[in-house]
């Protein structure tokens, strides 16, 4: 092993290391280490995969205090682990004396290419196996999180509010699914790569989701969900085979949600709604670039929920207030979104934006129509959506009736924080 | 000025099942603390020690070899920085809140000098 001229250390005296250490270095590059190694010893030893990644993380943090952070890091990263996954294979050989089709492995082992486009290609592969449609959808996601976004088992247990254990238990099933189903790491071929795409979309999206929906600075794991969800995305974005405009209209989606975040908290981390946000602390790089990949996704004949969500979150992002915003046509909006996937949240979003045309009554009709959906019964936007068209139309008493409702059903501090907040209005009326 | 040596015990196996932005964030820390250091003109040099080792006894025909230390991983001697203070007592403060001290222990000892 010649890879000490690699880990050679950096003289102390050298300028900042601290500035070195990319955000996130650690966490990406395991996610694409573990993708490169796994795509090359095949997906029945992605344990060993990720054994020898966590090991090379780990060599890291006992050699960089005192040499320093080398001129490469993620070079660095992925050499170490390169060796470690060989030593393992050998220790495995020892153990049971056999190489299971992996003999000679150590010469033909993928070279260090740390480029960009290399590392993209294994990330994808590593997703469309992570999101194989036999999979469970709970395992579908904690794999993703797990193997390509290089989040620990507590951090993904602390996002979905689950036990570690079950989070465990959850990955260990969906490996074992994956050994026994041969379930490759690859990039699917051209006759079944639409459905397997629309399986990777719709668990990044619920990712998104996951992240967007408790955003409020108290959880920083979940808000991280959404920059993982963009992230992962945009690989799917810029991969020649990947490359579709539902998945530029997924992107769009997401950088327009995402260019809102800055706004939703005050300074106290207490959730404003999008009538009080203040518009200058939207992200406008973001929806400079979700527009552009909206304008990608117009492309061909495919109308998904994705384009309609993208071309609604667009109307508000260009919007300079809320009484300049176009809310006929998002109303129209959401009619062609329930038209592609009726949903009782749907309707409900479709009631906010009625309210703005048509005033807070038509609003409360319509959600009396969805009121009584199952689905709907722990939702706590329902009661709150309904609380806030109540106060709007006058009527205290009965808003704070929904409030009181809402504050039963479950949600996070800062929502909660926002709920005993407006209940508090009612009482000064 | 003097010289002191802070030895580094334990090697930080005990982060062996931290998620990779844990670990990211322990060695940041640590980058902080030397930077600190060396901003103030106070490194002089740094190296990590390797686990194994050997042991060397007797003269001549006596001499033995053997390998090791094989001390327990907590006190393993992971590294050194060699550093400059005026005191014990201000290496104490350079000391305080060092991430080492979350898994490991820390010596200091002072170069003799010569003068």
């Amino acid at each position: 092993m010649k890879f000490h001229e690699v880990v050679r250390a950096q003289d102390p005296a050298a300028p900042s290391e601290v500035e070195a250490l990319v955000e996130h270095l650690f966490r990406h590059s395991a996610g694409q280490m573990v993708s490169r190694l796994a795509r090359w010893l095949g997906s029945a030893r992605l344990d060993l995969a990720e054994e020898a990644v966590q090991d090379a993380l780990v060599r890291a943090l006992q050699t960089w205090p005192f040499g320093g952070v080398p001129a490469e890091p993620r070079a660095w990263l992925f050499q170490v682990a390169k060796h470690r996954a060989l030593d393992l294979i050998r220790r495995d050989v020892a153990l049971r004396g056999k190489l299971d089709g992996l003999d000679g492995a150590a010469d033909h082992f993928p070279e260090a290419d740390v480029r960009d486009a290399a590392l993209d290609d294994d990330e994808l592969a590593m997703m469309f196996m992570c999101c194989h449609p036999s999979l469970p959808h709970a395992g579908r996601i904690a794999l993703t999180l797990k193997t390509v976004g290089g989040f620990g088992v507590g951090e993904i247990a602390a996002a979905f509010l689950a036990e570690p254990d079950a989070i465990a238990q959850r990955l260990v099933r969906a490996k074992r699914q994956i050994r026994e189903q041969e379930i490759a790491i690859e990039i699917p071929r051209p006759d079944e790569l639409g459905a397997r795409l629309e399986s990777v979309r719709d668990v990044l999206y619920l990712l998104f989701n996951e992240g967007y929906a408790a955003h409020g600075g108290e959880n920083l794991v979940r808000a991280e969900l959404c920059g993982e969800a963009i992230r992962l995305a945009g690989i799917l974005s810029r991969n020649p085979a990947t490359d579709v405009p539902a998945v530029h209209a997924l992107l769009a989606l997401m950088l327009l949600q995402a260019s809102r975040l800055p706004a939703r908290v005050d300074d106290a981390g207490d959730l404003l709604l999008l009538s009080e946000q203040d518009r200058a602390r939207w992200d406008h790089g973001l929806i400079a670039e979700g527009l552009s990949h909206l304008e990608l996704a117009a492309s061909g004949n495919e109308v998904t929920a994705y384009h309609v969500e993208a071309a609604i979150a667009a109307a508000h992002a260009v919007a300079h207030d809320q009484a300049s915003t176009d809310w006929t046509g998002i109303v129209r909006l959401y009619d062609d979104l329930l038209a592609l996937k009726p949903s009782p949240v749907v309707e409900l979003n479709r009631a906010i934006a009625l309210a703005m045309t048509d005033g807070p009554g038509a609003g409360i009709a319509a959600i009396a129509r969805i009121e009584a959906d199952p689905t709907l019964a722990r939702y706590y936007l329902l009661p709150a959506a309904l609380g806030g068209l109540w106060l709007e139309a006058g009527d205290a008493g009965r808003a704070a009736v929904c409030y009181r409702e809402a504050l039963t059903r479950p949600c996070s501090a800062p929502e909660r924080r926002f709920l005993e907040k407006q209940l508090a209005r009612c009482g000064r009326r | 000025m003097a010289k002191f040596l802070v030895l580094a015990r334990g090697t930080g196996t005990a982060y062996a099942n931290r998620s990779p932005q844990e670990m990211q964030q322990v060695v940041q820390r640590y980058m902080a603390w030397t930077a600190g250091l060396r901003d103030a003109g106070r490194m002089i040099h740094a190296e990590r020690l390797q686990s194994d080792g050997r042991v060397v006894r007797g003269t001549g025909a006596k001499m033995a070899v053997t390998d090791g230390p094989f001390a327990e991983s907590k006190e393993i001697l992971g590294g050194f920085w060699l550093l400059e203070a005026a005191s014990y007592e201000e290496v104490q403060g350079f000391l305080k809140d060092h991430p080492h001290l979350d898994v490991g222990s820390l010596e200091v000892r002072q170069i003799h000098d010569m003068g």
